[in-house]
């Protein structure tokens, strides 16, 4: 009995591809991976939102001494400002939600301009777009955000910029593969002879085959904007003013909170960056073997044994 | 001659990225606002001589265009300015920096490596059963931490076992060479395992994969009918296919840690390039920043190019 | 393959390795000479080497271990007591002051150290008080010159009689002629930019042998010393990162001291190691541009604004919060651990929310939108720059802010680095125009003369980090310096220290204790409100000892 080539939940190639807008919904319904991770991350994005009202303490207020050993009361003990650490963590990860999000808005929307324009357009404006991406792949990227931290000053706005400006490209390249083969779709071809604009056709033929495909990028690389993010904090390039997750855990590590004993104050927060990280992953990559099986065909190549795009953790600052 | 043709384009688009890269440094650091930024003559405590040297080898007083041909022409000569921090050459600094992360990256790769190695093959092996589904967790798991609070849960765990900190113990006055080397190894394995703990989940993924393949292969069927061990298979199919993979994920990977092992060099104190960047930009030494900057990028367009070549010279199957 | 072999080869040897270092124990360089080696662990740093260009405390601290200076502190802190000037008199009014030096000193290199070494320090000081010598311009004011008639006697000769001579010699390191004379070129700006690198030409109980800036710097027992040779072969002071690296490293007994504990270690090390705290010198402030000629915000300005926010800082929650019970509440820029000069009937403002509005509403800036109070068309918000290597700014700013919303003031932080921090306070161009607020700390002397001359008018683009220029206040400034009856000074003191209360240029927060912390194995450490590796005295690391 030979190995069984085909994964559970995995798109054969040889299917014709219907209708994709289901895919998405039914990818997460189908494959367990990708239905832990979905249910987590709602778990904890709901947290957040409703942190305001969920919070037990104030966010601002000292209750107990300072690195407070967790307690029935405390259950995650208490920071170096003495606040309470469950607290902080609900509205830390909406800071992180938020900077994750918005930067990866930023990245989706370049990236998806980028790869829809190089793939329907095609001949030159393709070959120039794809060298931009390139180029921007080879940027070192916590390096520039430090530089760019550096020279315009460390605020909430600068970092999802920075954030946003460095992550398009596997959007980009992703989403013009998949252009790049609707284009050649008989319905497409048709419309144009048809006289339909550019602008029509993009819009309502090749946007919503491509959606799926965006979105599954997009959670991957709201991923890697959390971790962006946690990474500047650490460094104390972050907003002073906002507490994050990463922030977190910078404040903790300034004050000595692991020689002091103070765990608590360190491993909640990178445990629920791990936590978004790992479910993003998995959530996202599910979606990709769904919708591009391509990436998993017998190619002894490394590309395409990349299961995360390049740019997502091989590319990032270690 | 297809072969050579591809050859000469990976490196003429590795060139003209190298070329973009220059360009861009320049006019990040010197369009962007502020005279201290854009004013690299202006060391601290510099003699006039030297400011006065500085402004001529950087033409500092002409226009942009003409500061960016200077700019090119002393990059050619390695001339990357004085820090303003200790007043040495930049290329010098850099250098330093550079030899003490190599070996820390180097053996972090290693750990990745080997212990990517061994959670691949256990998954693929044990394909469908209860290990697979530990090993793959596992790996996506640690590859989702940040790698600082990584580096500080090691710190946690070992803290007093294994230094946590700096790069050799400073307080050995004229150690023996073997006091000298165990002290090196004992500072280089907390970093390290950092590292290699986080990235050796892509390794498990790819060696997973690849052995997948293989062992779905009809000759690895006969392999198993004429009786041959499976420990034997292994060693002579699986993992041989997995190995050009492998060494482009190495290449490529290389190119973005030495960039980037800011983080753990920050945890664990140790004077390298990630350092030195972070150093420049609290003290705000813009040449060093520049520098450092630009030698991050180059790394990593060569190291992109020796994937390329691999990957050209070891699958005879390349698509383009 | 070849490759799998690599692999084999690299696991082989780093087993070998790890399990031979394993097998050792704890390494970490034990010093089993009967001397030693007391390695110290530090969180701040050596800035440079160079005392014409060294803003740090410690690089002060350096200078203290390996030059001589005329005066030192004695072990109580309290009396001046002989370094290289065995004794002294004055005559003339007391504008002339004649010390007598060691016989027989020599510097590191051989040469000999003499009188001569001193005169010409001070002169060199004299003649570069503007350009090279800035830094160690208020040490030599009102110093007319230097003579050496002959190699044991040192005879300075004042304008008017001052009354702070030796407090001021206690702060003078003495240089040596010979490798420092051909660095006074363009007229004296190479003074700064010798590197001065180790090892150092110096003359005091330990020599710099080794430095490498941010990491480490090494001294060793200097046998030629002039005065008490120390016990302890060698001492390090170790740079940290980050205070847990630091604490580790303690703990691990890699160093086997921490010359500043951070507070939320203090509990965690009591068990294994001696920890010693006294009342410091060091104060966090809360800093309002007071520049009379700035354009931008001039309702800060106003003492009855400047009052109220005095009211709105919560001192005892800074003292519990950010320094666990380590500190006190501030009161002067004079701290109390100098003991006579702290002028003891300026008490902190009180924490009244109530009363800071009422100030603020006599003064007649009224509520607006959201709370935030207008001044001269504009809303009451200011950034306050926040420089990144003083840690506790972080969490003093967060119990700042929403009390001074409270009391309709916003406020917002904008941390930099400490360079970037001074350029932005003291931007454009040391005219001290542009910022606002800040929060900075200051590591005072015994001698009260350095902090008071932080906020004269010279002090622009030097110390200065508050923009305040006062005429009257530099003229009581001049008169402490030339008065050499010591209570007569003492109350002049006393008297600008409450000027200076009442125009508030700093609001004062907490006064730290320094806390430090020693392996059971090492004694004879000296307290000093700067900690035991301080700027005060050299008996300190010379009596240092394994027991």
């Amino acid at each position: 009995m030979s190995v069984a080539v085909r994964e559970p939940g995995a798109v054969i190639e040889s299917e014709p591809i219907r209708s994709r807008r289901g895919i998405v919904w039914e990818t997460i319904r189908r494959r367990p991976s990708a239905a832990i991770g979905s249910a987590i991350l709602l778990v904890i994005v709901l947290g957040a939102l409703l942190a305001p009202w969920l919070a037990p303490y104030d966010l601002h207020k000292q209750v107990g001494p300072v690195f407070g050993h967790p307690s029935w009361s405390h259950p995650l003990g208490l920071d170096d400002g003495g606040i309470d650490m469950v607290t902080l963590l609900m509205w830390g990860a909406r800071v992180s939600l938020v900077v994750g999000f918005a930067a990866t808005f930023v990245s989706m929307v370049i990236g998806g301009t980028i790869g829809v324009a190089a793939g329907y357009f095609g001949g030159k404006t393709d070959t120039t777009l794809m060298r931009i991406t390139d180029y921007f792949l080879v940027i070192p990227d916590v390096p520039l955000m430090i530089v760019v931290a550096a020279i315009w000053g460390p605020s909430l706005f600068h970092i999802i910029i920075v954030i946003g400006i460095l992550l398009w490209t596997s959007t980009a390249r992703v989403i013009r593969a998949q252009v790049k083969s609707v284009r050649e779709r008989v319905y497409v071809k048709r419309a144009r002879s048809l006289g339909a604009s550019h602008t029509r056709i993009v819009f309502r033929h090749v946007l919503p085959q491509v959606a799926p495909l965006l979105i599954a990028n997009t959670v991957l690389t709201i991923a890697v904007a959390i971790f962006d993010e946690t990474a500047l904090a650490f460094l104390g390039l972050g907003d002073p003013s906002r507490i994050s997750l990463g922030k977190m855990i910078e404040n903790a590590f300034q004050r000595a909170a692991i020689s002091t004993g103070a765990w608590y104050a360190i491993v909640p927060p990178g445990l629920l960056v791990a936590v978004i990280i790992l479910s993003c992953s998995l959530v996202g990559g599910a979606l990709e073997d769904a919708l591009n099986p391509r990436l998993r065909v017998a190619h002894l190549s490394a590309r395409s044994f990349r299961l995360r795009p390049l740019v997502g953790r091989g590319g990032e600052a270690v | 001659m297809r072969g050579a043709d591809y050859v000469i384009k990976r490196i003429a688009f590795a060139l003209l990225t190298v070329f973009i890269a220059v360009t861009i440094n320049f006019a990040l650091f010197r369009l962007a606002p502020g005279t201290a930024v854009t004013n690299l003559a202006r060391v601290p405590h510099a003699t006039p001589e030297t400011r006065l040297a500085l402004k001529r080898e950087f033409g500092l007083d002409k226009s942009k265009l003409d500061q960016y041909f200077i700019y090119l022409k002393q990059l050619s000569r390695g001339n990357l300015g004085i820090s303003f921090e200790n007043s040495q050459p930049v290329r010098d600094n850099l250098k330093t920096a550079l030899i003490n992360t190599i070996p820390m990256v180097l053996l972090g790769t290693l750990f990745a490596i080997v212990i990517g190695t061994i959670t691949g093959v256990l998954a693929a092996w044990r394909r469908g059963t209860a290990a697979e589904g530990a090993s793959v967790t596992t790996a996506l798991a640690f590859y989702s931490m940040p790698t600082h609070w990584l580096g500080l849960m090691l710190v946690i765990l070992f803290a007093g076992t294994l230094p946590t900190g700096g790069m050799t113990n400073d307080f050995l006055i004229n150690p023996s060479f073997w006091q000298h080397f165990k002290d090196l190894v004992a500072h280089i394995t907390l970093p390290a395992l950092t590292l290699g703990l986080v990235l050796f989940g892509e390794y498990t993924l790819i060696v997973r994969s690849a052995m997948l393949e293989t062992l779905s292969e009809d000759y690895i069927l006969t392999a198993r009918a004429k009786g041959l061990r499976p420990a034997a298979i292994l060693r002579m199919h699986a993992l041989r296919n997995a190995m050009l993979p492998i060494a482009t994920l190495i290449a490529l990977s290389l190119g973005y840690i030495v960039a980037g092992a800011i983080l753990v060099e920050t945890v664990f104190s140790w004077p390298g390039i990630g350092r030195a960047v972070y150093d420049a930009v609290l003290a705000r030494d813009y040449p060093m920043l520049q520098g450092a900057f630009l030698v991050l990028t180059v790394s990593v367009v060569f190291f992109n190019l020796v994937a390329d070549l691999l990957y050209f010279k070891l699958d005879p199957r390349i698509t383009e | 393959m070849r490759k799998r072999w690599l692999v084999a080869l690299g696991i082989g040897v780093l087993t070998v390795a790890l399990g031979a270092y394993a097998a050792s124990g704890k390494s970490s360089g034990k010093s089993s000479q009967s001397g030693g080696t007391f390695r110290i662990g530090t969180s701040s740093r050596i800035d440079s080497l160079n005392p014409y260009v060294a803003f740090n405390q410690d690089a002060y601290s350096t200078f203290e271990y390996i030059y001589p200076l005329l005066i030192q502190y004695d072990k109580a802190n309290s009396k001046f007591v002989a370094d290289f000037a065995t004794s002294w008199k004055t005559s003339n009014g007391g504008k002339t002051w004649t010390f007598k030096t060691r016989k027989g000193a020599k510097w590191t290199d051989g040469k000999p150290l003499t009188a001569r070494d001193a005169a010409w320090s001070i002169n060199t000081d004299i003649k570069y008080a503007a350009t090279g010598a800035a830094n160690a311009a208020g040490l030599i004011a009102h110093i007319k010159n230097a003579k050496a008639p002959n190699a044991t006697t040192l005879v300075v000769n004042y304008a008017a009689p001052a009354g702070n001579v030796l407090g001021q010699f206690q702060q003078f390191a003495i240089l040596p002629e010979h490798i420092w004379a051909k660095h006074t070129g363009h007229k004296g700006a190479d003074l700064k930019t010798f590197a001065n690198s180790a090892p150092v030409v110096g003359a005091g109980p330990f020599k710099l042998t080794k430095f490498k800036k941010d990491e480490i710097a090494l001294f060793q027992r200097n046998n030629s010393f002039y005065g008490e040779k120390p016990k302890a072969d060698a001492f390090g002071l170790r740079m940290f990162s980050n205070s847990d690296a630091l604490v580790s490293a303690l703990k691990a007994h890699e160093i086997d001291a921490i010359e500043d504990v951070p507070a939320t270690a203090i509990k965690t090390l009591r068990s294994g190691f001696n920890v010693r705290s006294v009342p410091g010198v060091d104060q966090t402030d809360f800093i309002i541009n007071s520049n009379p000629k700035k354009s931008k915000h001039r309702e800060l300005l106003n003492l009855k604004v400047k009052e109220a926010l005095a009211h709105a800082i919560d001192r005892e929650q800074i003292v519990k919060v950010v320094f666990l019970g380590t500190a006190k509440p501030a009161s002067s820029i004079v701290p109390p651990a100098t003991g006579k000069w702290f002028n003891k009937n300026l008490k902190p403002e009180t924490f009244d929310l109530a009363l800071a509005n009422k100030l603020l509403d006599q003064a007649g800036f009224k509520k607006g939108p959201g709370g935030i109070r207008v001044a001269g068309g504009h809303k009451m918000s200011y950034q306050v720059i926040t420089p990144t290597d003083v840690p506790s700014t972080n969490r003093t700013f967060q119990i700042l802010q929403p009390d001074f919303k409270k009391i309709g003031i916003q406020l917002s932080q904008r941390a930099l680095d400490s360079t970037a921090a001074f350029e932005a306070i003291s931007g454009p161009n040391n005219k001290y125009l542009n910022f606002d607020l800040a929060m900075w700390d200051w590591v005072a002397l015994i001698d009260p003369d350095f902090m008071l001359s932080v906020v004269t008018c010279a002090q622009y683009g030097g110390w200065s980090d508050s923009g305040y220029c006062d005429p009257r206040y530099d003229r009581m400034y001049s008169q402490q310096q030339l008065t050499p009856n010591q209570d007569k000074r003492r109350a002049l003191v006393w008297k600008m220290q409450a000027y200076l209360y009442n125009k508030r240029p700093y609001i004062w927060l907490a006064a730290q204790d320094h806390v430090w912390a020693v392996a059971k194995n090492w004694g004879g450490l000296v307290a000093s409100p700067q900690g035991p590796f301080n700027s005060i005295s050299k008996l300190s690391l010379t009596s240092v000892h394994q027991q």
